[in-house]
């Protein structure tokens, strides 16, 4: 992969939740640099801060203390405008929990980060089709989530997150909750996206995810290592 | 653990919730205790002032206005309150599914969860009760600083107790429901929206502009989440609805009290007489705002007579000049007994008791009439007949069906042919024709003048010669200009409508504390899907945008159907022959108007508070 400048860059962060007796401080004094096209995996076990770090690096959350720069855009001093905006067009996430709107279709939950970021009907219609057709789920548009299994609302939230095309894609726990078939299935799709250039952070323990990473990060206690070194 | 430590625990970990709830509940009672304590005092208030004045048709519009009202104001805050609490146990729905597929047996589950809801009624009820009390207690200071001295009136504790009792009862009721329905169903199904939420769709994908994205996502929630957005809009139709019927109800009911007294007494109508017949004319008059009873008068009295050449040199004055004599006397009346056919019945009837009283008797003549009563019935038409028409007052006093009944007069029997609402003499009066009424009694002639001026004239100056002619023609004579009186009437009228006025305002005032309350339940309800909205790229404005749609769309559908029923009641039921002139339509219009913003307003309020809350903290669970 050619060297070029960092998409995500984070420098000296820290994360406290609480005060006093209940104060837990989730990061500690983290650096990552993650280039564009480069595929990052985060390890490490369960609470070790893996959703908060994908959390400030994705602008939902802001850090306690440190930097964190992403499309060379300082996240600490962007106002909530901003932060909208940049995630709609920049960032796709995908969420542990889904976190599909119940209220919405399958292919409404697809179209509406279109719709925010004003794209043409026709352009909305294609891209849910591809997107549909992307996930194998073009049956299953007109269903809401919870009349779907828990894989295919996984699925969902990757057309979701893909909906705008964005450069930036953090991905949490993808497969944690899977099938093997199922996972299978969104390990096949991470390949794709991987080989269409994406710069892509997935939090996660399963070692077929990471054995496509370009950098292996590690994160106990609150801090990062490298397991590339 | 124990039901009532794990309920407990349960209620006080999730601070949010259940102080949203509590504060919800806290604000529907207080807001109608305080409502039903204050319509009370306006009524003991009103009743006191207007003891022993006002005529029957006049006391007749009051009265059932603040019963109305005190009726529409208890229920719309049983409504509230019942939807609250049902609100509340809908949003433990899926938590009784969780437990149940953990095993928890269904007394048990049934136990957890009732108490909870008992815990929150209780306090919700007991704070309202309280706090209702406190903002009575607050604005009978203020309003007796300001000197309103109607609200001096004694507490009543037994209000307090049966709202507390009747709520309290009604939210355990409503609140039950949910959980029992919850408790019968299958696990798996209570974790379903469709269930816990009534989702509905509507067929089709259609994408929309990027405008039209906030309305239709507020647009898909208010239709999608149709059980929720039924009751919404049940229980804001009651507020309406009641604000309705207060508005509209009040300023119909005040112009068309008005115009009743206006009429009856004549704008820009002069009065000439005997200084001392007109003196007892005033007083006649007076007693519709102030009370008390007229001294005997000798109206027959031969130095009261008018002259008939001041009515010669009147006419020659102004040529079209409308002069309404009348002869004024003091007579016993008496209800003559009979069989009638009734016309409503078709059958004939036995009406009269033989009652008597004693009341002005006036002889006008029809043609020349002035006044504009509101009539029940017709007036007079010839001068001839023996025709009557009897005050409001007169004719319930008198009469069970006064319009099919027959009256005598000095050994004249005169059919009744109409009931006017009549300030003059607190409606103890009876209207017959002139020459009638100076056949039976023998006196030839009237002693009162009435002439109408015409208001583009100039007043002061037709006054002074008018005055002139009648002085000219007999110096103990005079003229005097109704709208003194008139004046007065009016602003007695006034005083009470503005006294009652006071309960539309503060029902607008407890419908927007209600509406907050019901806006914040709503907002944490679908919190976490705003948040993932947030984080997908939603502005914080546009989330707001999208919540102030939603509160919109379903205000605007309770507006439309309260104020459909609210003038539908208004018109029909509250105020017969209502006066409506394009002016009582503006204003009234304008009030709603200003009730709709305001509600709005606030309910705008907890959507901005929420839009401005950090992104994680709106995406996780309160």
């Amino acid at each position: 992969m050619e060297e070029t400048k960092a998409v995500v860059s984070a420098s000296s962060l820290t994360k406290v939740y609480g005060k006093n007796d209940t104060k837990v401080e989730v990061l500690k004094d983290i650096y990552l640099d993650v280039k564009k096209g480069e595929f990052a995996v985060i390890g490490g076990p369960s609470g070790s801060g893996k959703t908060t770090l994908l959390n400030l690096i994705g602008g939902i959350d802001k850090p306690t203390s440190g930097r964190i720069i992403v499309f060379g855009e300082d996240l600490e001093a962007k106002n909530e405008d901003f932060l909208a905006s940049f995630r709609c067009h920049k960032i796709g996430f995908v969420f542990q929990s889904y976190n599909l709107v119940s209220t919405l279709t399958v292919a409404e939950n697809v179209a509406f980060p279109m719709e925010w970021a004003g794209r043409t009907e026709n352009h909305v219609r294609e891209r849910v089709g591809e997107l549909m057709g992307l996930v194998g789920l073009q049956n299953r548009s007109e269903h809401f989530p919870f009349q779907l299994s828990g894989g295919e609302q996984q699925r969902v939230a990757f057309a979701r997150a893909l909906a705008n095309d964005p450069p930036l894609l953090l991905i949490d726990e993808p497969t944690g909750n899977l099938d093997v078939k199922t996972s299978t299935r969104i390990i096949q799709i991470l390949a794709a996206l991987k080989g269409e250039g994406k710069t892509i952070i997935v939090a996660t323990h399963d070692e077929h995810i990471s054995a496509l990473a370009h950098q292996k990060l590690h994160l106990e206690d609150g801090r990062l290592t490298s397991e590339n070194e | 653990m124990s039901e009532t430590s794990f309920s407990i625990n349960d209620l006080l970990r999730r601070k949010l919730q259940t102080s949203l709830v509590i504060i919800s509940l806290t604000l529907c009672v207080a807001s109608t205790l305080f409502l039903l304590l204050f319509a009370q005092k306006i009524g003991f208030g009103i009743s006191s002032v207007t003891e022993g004045k006002l005529t029957s048709g006049f006391a007749g519009i009051f009265s059932p206005f603040i019963t109305l009202l005190t009726i529409l104001i208890f229920v719309a805050g049983a409504v509230m309150i019942s939807f609250t609490a049902f609100i509340m146990m809908s949003q433990k729905i899926k938590d009784i599914g969780l437990m149940k597929s953990a095993g928890c047996p269904n007394e048990m589950l049934f136990g957890y969860f009732f108490t909870q809801l008992l815990v929150v009624t209780f306090a919700g009820c007991l704070f309202g009760t309280i706090i209702g009390i406190v903002m009575d207690t607050a604005s009978t200071s203020v309003l007796d600083n300001l000197g309103f001295q109607f609200v001096q009136q004694p507490f009543n504790l037994w209000i307090p107790i049966a709202i507390f009792g009747i709520f309290f009862a009604l939210s355990l009721i409503l609140g039950t429901a949910p959980i029992v329905s919850a408790a019968k169903a299958k696990p798996a199904r209570t974790f379903s929206p469709a269930y816990y939420l009534g989702l509905s769709k509507e067929p089709g994908f259609n994408v929309v502009s990027k405008s039209g994205v906030t309305l239709k996502i507020a647009v898909r929630t208010v239709v999608r989440h149709k059980s929720a957005t039924i009751r919404a809009v049940v229980c804001l139709s009651a507020v309406f609805f009641l604000i309705t019927v207060a508005v509209a109800g009040g300023l119909i009911a005040g112009g068309t009290s008005k115009s009743w007294v206006e009429g009856a007494v004549g704008r820009n109508t002069l009065l000439i007489a005997h200084q001392d017949v007109v003196n007892q004319y005033k007083l006649l008059l007076s007693e519709f705002y102030e009370g008390g009873n007229s001294t005997q008068f000798n109206y027959t009295d031969d130095r009261y007579i008018i002259p008939p050449n001041m009515i010669n040199q009147l006419h020659i004055l102004n040529e079209n000049m409308t002069i309404d004599a009348r002869l004024v006397l003091e007579e016993p009346v008496k209800e003559i007994q009979g069989i009638i056919f009734g016309s409503s019945t078709a059958q004939t009837q036995y009406v009269g008791d033989s009652r008597q009283g004693q009341s002005l008797v006036i002889g006008v003549d029809p043609d020349s009439v002035l006044n504009n009563w509101s009539l029940a019935g017709t007036f007079l038409e010839e001068n001839q007949r023996s025709e009557a028409v009897v005050g409001d007052s007169l004719a319930q006093r008198l009469f069970s069906v006064p319009l099919e009944q027959k009256i005598r007069i000095s050994g004249q029997d005169f059919s009744v042919v109409g009931v006017c609402v009549d300030p003059l003499n607190n409606g103890n009066v009876t209207y017959v024709p002139l020459s009638t009424l100076e056949n039976i009694t023998g006196v030839l002639g009237p002693n009162v003048l009435m002439i109408k001026l015409d208001p583009s004239a100039n007043m002061s100056d037709v006054l002074n010669r008018i005055n002139a002619t009648v002085r000219a023609t007999n110096p103990d004579f005079e003229v005097y200009p109704l709208n003194n009186v008139l004046d007065k009437s009016l602003s007695f009228l006034d005083f009470i409508w503005s006294t009652i006025m006071f309960l539309p305002l503060l029902t607008l005032v407890a419908a927007s504390l209600i509406l907050v309350g019901y806006v914040m339940l709503t907002i944490s309800e679908q919190r976490q899907e705003l948040g993932v909205l947030r984080a997908l790229g939603a502005r914080p404005r546009t989330v707001f945008s999208i919540v102030s749609a939603q509160s919109l769309i379903v205000l605007l559908g309770s507006y439309a159907i309260g104020i459909a029923f609210g003038t539908i009641t208004t018109l029909l039921i509250l105020v017969q022959n209502p006066l409506v002139t394009t002016y009582t339509v503006i204003e009234i219009a304008g009030w709603l108007l200003l009730a709709l913003i305001v509600t709005f307003a606030s309910s705008i309020y907890p959507a901005v508070r929420f839009a401005k809350k950090p992104l994680l903290e709106t995406m996780t669970q309160p």
